[in-house]
């Protein structure tokens, strides 16, 4: 379960790129090359070490044309992905 | 804008997830008798014998190279020179690498001196036969890179312009495998310096203007070329992307060859397009852009990819380079029909 207070960061060891709106993520360990979509891309955007989980959701819900329950549930599901991912630590 | 995400399933947000590195490591194997891929590893599963990992004193040690004799080799902008051979070596390397030797260079971007290693392996295979991951480990200490397989290792220090390549072998396949895989780090991590790439890629050129067709094994690199049999190849495999002034030119170079072993040339062509092969019934071709394009041209990288600060240098190139080079998903199937269709949709 992801506290709210959390904050997440970037693994220090991916490498990435904004194209487009889209974030290219180069994981060397995984031997992996995602591309997150436009909100996944956002997300990914602000993490920056410094906000909280409860502040991504808030940007997600000032950003894009939806509730904060439903944010709420998908960024933390998106974090968990992340994570799972070796995207974020 | 509406979020989206509530509506998607998980897989959804994450587009794309290439599985690179372990296919890209094919470009290491050596024809039809050499090392196959699995997806394992080889020691996971069989207890092969201890690997031998060299350190900094085991480089240090290496005093006697081969003999006194050199090489110079050119590829696109780069120029290597390989020192410490024997004369035998050096015959023999100028007579395999022909079209690339050059005038021994006064300033080569790197030094690259050759040792009998001493050891039998710095890795071991399997001791049942089976079918193996090729592996290549890699110890990054500051500057200096050290890289070791099965029948070399090397230490890489760029910012001397130089290298020390120990191999298990004074000549033969494990010889030539050593020193080949060993030059494709080189140049991979040279030409990334430039401002260009070493492109798991098969390299045409038509009308003066070079495609390049790229993708994991399998999907028609080298399929392309033999449909291409009045073209210039540059590579059936890998291909090298070289920066000049504004723009991007494709070489070719004596290795990755799998089946094409020489280059038609050594000169370099401005690219017209860069094509993610599949193969199909169906030809056609459609533009391949934005992120996507990004990383499947990233996950057609060996070496370079393995390493973060590396890797953020690729991307940027990748990213100059589809500024100014048009990318497509390339369809196609066993006939030249690819042609007309890339010579119908050619800028």
């Amino acid at each position: 379960m992801t506290d709210l207070a959390m904050v997440p960061r970037k693994n220090p060891n991916s490498a990435y790129r904004i194209y487009d709106g889209q974030a290219t993520i180069v994981l060397p360990e995984q031997a992996e090359v995602n591309v997150l979509n436009e909100i996944g891309s956002l997300v990914w955007d602000h993490i920056d070490g410094t906000r909280t989980v409860a502040q991504l959701i808030d940007e997600v819900v000032e950003q894009c044309d939806t509730t904060p329950e439903v944010a709420r549930r998908d960024v933390l599901e998106f974090l968990q992905s992340l994570r799972a991912h070796g995207m974020v630590i | 804008m509406k979020i989206g995400l509530d509506r998607l399933p998980r897989s959804r947000y994450i587009l794309r997830v290439l599985k690179a590195f372990a296919t890209l490591r094919t470009e290491l194997r050596q024809g039809a008798g050499g090392i196959v891929l699995s997806t394992e590893t080889a020691g996971e599963q069989t207890g092969v014998q201890t690997d031998f990992a060299p350190d900094d004193r085991y480089f240090s040690r290496l005093r006697r190279s081969f003999g006194s004799s050199s090489v110079a080799l050119g590829f696109g902008p780069l120029e290597m020179s390989l020192d410490g051979l024997s004369e035998r070596q050096a015959d023999d390397l100028a007579r395999r690498f022909r079209p690339f030797v050059v005038e021994t260079a006064a300033r080569p971007d790197v030094h690259i001196v050759l040792y009998p290693a001493g050891v039998d392996r710095f890795l071991n295979t399997r001791r049942d036969g089976s079918d193996e991951t090729y592996r290549l480990e890699t110890r990054r200490t500051g500057e200096s890179l050290a890289l070791w397989a099965y029948e070399f290792a090397g230490r890489l220090d760029p910012s001397e312009g130089r290298a020390i390549l120990a191999l298990v072998e004074e000549r033969g396949a494990q010889f030539d495998r050593g020193l080949e895989n060993f030059l494709r780090v080189v140049t991979a991590f040279y030409i990334l310096e430039r401002g260009g790439l070493l492109l798991h890629a098969s390299g045409v050129v038509r009308d003066g203007a070079a495609h390049l067709f790229f993708g994991p094994s399998g999907r028609g690199k080298t399929t392309v070329t033999h449909l291409s049999p009045e073209d210039v190849v540059l590579s059936d495999d890998l291909s090298l992307i070289v920066r000049n002034g504004g723009g991007f030119e494709a070489a070719g170079i004596p290795f990755g060859m799998a089946h094409h072993r020489v280059p038609d040339s050594r000169d370099s062509f401005p690219i017209a397009s860069l094509n993610s092969l599949v193969q199909s019934l169906e030809v056609k071709r459609e533009p391949l852009t934005g992120a996507r394009a990004l990383a499947e041209v990233s996950a057609s990288l060996p070496f370079v990819m393995q390493e973060t600060r590396q890797s953020g240098r690729a991307l940027e190139v990748i990213d100059r380079l589809l500024a100014t080079v048009p990318a497509y998903r390339l369809w196609f199937r066993k006939d030249p029909s690819f042609w007309t269709v890339i010579e119908g949709t050619a800028r």
